[in-house]
C-alpha cells in the first residue's frame, strides 16, 4: 500500500488548519497517521509591525511549519506527496515542480 | 438628556420614540409623531402602561418616580446641569456645595467612595510622551520613570498618537469637541515643567509589583530559627526548587544590585525547575520581577551615600543605559534567531509569500505515546476545550 504525505484538516468550522501528514494512502483523511511532520495554515496573514510605506508593498502570507529532514527522508523512502503538499513541498525547494499533463 | 416633559404621555412606553431631538435621525422620529397613537398601543408588544390595566385604579409607580425625578432635577439637580470647565461635575458634589475652597470630590458614586476616579492623561501630557520617545529616541523605560506613566500607558499612548497623526494625514475627522468636554469633566494629569520636581505625585504607580500565579497558594514551610528566610528563599519554595548554596547566598547578599541586574539583563540564566513539558523558571524575588528594578538600586545608594546627589544620578544614568542596551541585545537575538528559522517564499504565481517555519519531530518533541506538547501540529485524541464554557476567545494581547 502506498503512503502518502497529505493534509489532514483540524480546526473549527469556517477556519481551517491542516496538519501535514504522513498515512497510508487508503486511511480516513483524519485517522491517526504514521507521523506528523507539519502545519500548514491556508488563512492568508498580514503582516504586522510595519511602516505604511513597507505595509503597502507587503504580501499576505501563509504560515507552514514543516520539519525538512523528516520531509526529505519520507520523500527518499517512497511517499507520495499529494498535489497540494506537492506544491508546498517544491516552495519549501524538496522536489521539482510536478509537469502539468500534457492532454 | 432624558426627555423632560411632563405630561399625559409621561407613562407612555412610546416615548422615546416619539419625543427622541437628541437622535440624529430626527426626519424618522418626526414622521412617527404624526402619526395616530391609537394605530401603535393595541398591535404592539410596548403599549402603554394605561392600556395594559384598564381596571387598575392604582396610580402608576412609574409616574410618581418620574415625577420625583423631575423635582429633583429641578431643584438640587439643577446645579449639575451644567458643569464647571476644569472639574469634576459628580452627583457626590451635591454634598460639599456649602463648603468653599474645597476640592471637587473624585467619587462620581455618592454611595461608593471607595470607587475613585483615575485621572487621565492630559493633550499636552500625551504629546510630551510621544515626543520623548519618537523624537527624542528616549526609551518607554526612561520617560515612564521620568513622567511618572506606566510603561505599558507609555507604548499605548505612542501607539494611538501615531494613529491620530495618520488620520489626520489621511484627512478623517476628529471627535475633538467631544474630547475637550470629556477633558473638562474627568480629573486630568497636566504636564508639568519640571517633571523631576512633580515626582511625588506621578500619574499612577509605576513600579507595582504584578501578583504571580504560584504567590496565590498558601504554602506552610517551618524554616529553623537560624536560617536567614528572605523573599529569594520564598520564591524558590513557591516553585518546589531546592534552597540556594550558602556561596551562592553569600555571593547574592554580598551586592544584592548586581544579583538583580544578572536577572533582569540576562534572564536566559533562570535556574529551572521540573522536566519535559513542565519544566518552569524559578520564581524570582519582588526585587526582579517588579517594572523598574534598577529605581530600587537607585534608592539603595541614595540612602547610603546621601550627600553625593551627583554621583547617584551619574549612576543613575549609566545603570539605565545598561539595562536599555542589554534589553536592546536582548530583542535583537531573540529577533534574528527566529527570521534564522524562518524561510520566506515569494511564488512568481501567488499573491501570497509563504512562511516555512523549522519545526522538530523527534522522540523528545514527539514522545512516547507520540502526544508531547512540543511536536507541530494539532494533536490527535486529545480533546479540543474551545467550546468548553469559560474559555477566553478574544485576544488578550495585542501582537506588533
Amino acid at each position: 500500500m502506498v503512503v502518502r504525505i497529505r493534509l489532514a484538516r483540524f480546526g473549527n468550522k469556517h477556519s481551517p488548519i491542516y496538519n501535514v501528514v504522513v498515512a497510508q494512502a487508503r486511511s480516513a483523511r483524519d485517522s491517526k497517521p504514521l507521523e506528523v511532520i507539519g502545519t500548514f495554515n491556508t488563512v492568508p496573514q498580514k503582516p504586522t509591525n510595519l511602516s505604511d510605506e513597507e505595509a503597502r508593498r507587503a504580501r499576505a502570507f501563509k504560515e507552514v511549519s514543516l520539519d525538512r529532514s523528516r520531509a526529505k527522508y519520507w520523500l527518499g523512502v517512497g511517499a507520495q506527496p499529494s498535489g497540494s503538499v506537492w506544491k508546498l513541498l517544491n516552495l519549501a525547494g524538496l522536489v521539482e515542480p510536478k509537469e502539468k499533463s500534457q492532454n | 438628556m432624558p426627555p423632560r416633559i411632563q405630561n399625559q404621555l409621561a407613562s407612555n412606553s412610546l416615548l422615546p420614540f416619539l419625543s427622541s431631538t437628541s437622535t440624529p435621525s430626527t426626519s424618522s422620529s418626526a414622521s412617527l409623531s404624526k402619526l395616530p397613537i391609537s394605530q401603535y398601543s393595541p398591535s404592539s408588544s410596548c403599549s402603554s402602561r394605561r392600556s395594559s390595566r384598564p381596571f387598575s385604579s392604582t396610580a402608576s409607580t412609574q409616574t410618581k418616580l418620574r415625577n420625583e425625578m423631575f423635582t429633583w432635577l429641578k431643584k438640587e439637580g439643577e446645579a449639575l446641569k451644567n458643569h464647571t470647565p476644569g472639574s469634576t461635575n459628580y452627583l457626590s458634589a451635591l454634598r460639599f456645595r456649602g463648603e468653599e475652597g474645597q476640592r471637587p470630590p473624585s467619587w462620581p458614586f455618592p454611595l461608593n467612595p471607595s470607587f475613585v476616579s483615575e485621572p487621565v492623561l492630559s493633550e499636552e501630557l500625551r504629546n510630551d510622551i510621544y515626543e520623548r520617545v519618537v523624537v527624542k529616541k528616549k526609551s518607554v523605560r526612561a520617560v515612564s520613570v521620568e513622567l511618572g506613566v506606566d510603561m505599558r500607558r507609555v507604548g499605548a499612548v505612542v501607539r494611538l498618537v501615531e494613529l491620530e497623526k495618520r488620520m489626520k494625514q489621511q484627512g478623517k475627522s476628529m471627535a475633538l469637541p467631544y474630547a475637550r468636554a470629556i477633558h473638562e469633566m474627568i480629573p486630568t494629569t497636566p504636564l508639568h515643567d519640571d517633571a523631576r520636581g512633580h515626582r511625588f505625585k506621578p500619574h499612577e504607580a509605576i513600579n507595582d509589583l504584578p501578583v504571580h500565579r504560584l504567590t496565590e497558594t498558601q504554602i506552610f514551610y517551618p524554616v529553623s530559627e537560624s536560617r536567614q528566610f528572605n523573599r529569594v528563599d520564598a520564591g524558590r519554595v513557591f516553585s518546589a526548587a531546592p534552597a540556594q548554596e550558602h556561596t551562592q547566598v553569600a555571593r547574592n547578599a554580598s551586592d544584592p544590585a548586581a544579583a538583580v541586574s544578572r536577572v533582569t539583563q540576562q534572564p536566559s540564566t533562570i535556574e529551572t525547575v521540573g522536566k519535559g513539558a513542565d519544566e518552569t523558571q524559578v520564581l524570582q524575588a519582588a526585587d526582579m520581577r517588579i517594572p523598574h528594578p534598577h529605581l530600587v538600586a537607585h534608592q539603595r545608594h541614595r540612602l547610603e551615600k546621601p550627600n553625593e546627589a551627583r554621583e547617584a544620578q551619574d549612576l543613575y544614568k549609566k545603570r539605565l543605559k545598561v539595562e536599555e542596551t542589554a534589553e536592546k541585545e536582548r530583542k535583537r537575538i531573540s529577533k534574528e534567531r527566529a527570521e534564522q528559522k524562518l524561510l520566506k517564499v515569494q511564488p512568481e504565481a501567488s499573491r501570497f509569500e509563504f512562511r516555512f517555519k523549522d519545526v522538530e519531530v523527534s522522540r523528545e518533541t514527539v514522545g512516547k505515546d507520540g502526544r508531547g506538547s512540543k511536536a507541530p501540529g494539532h494533536r490527535y485524541g486529545v480533546p479540543s476545550y474551545d467550546r468548553k464554557k469559560g474559555q477566553v476567545k478574544i485576544p488578550t494581547r495585542v501582537e506588533v
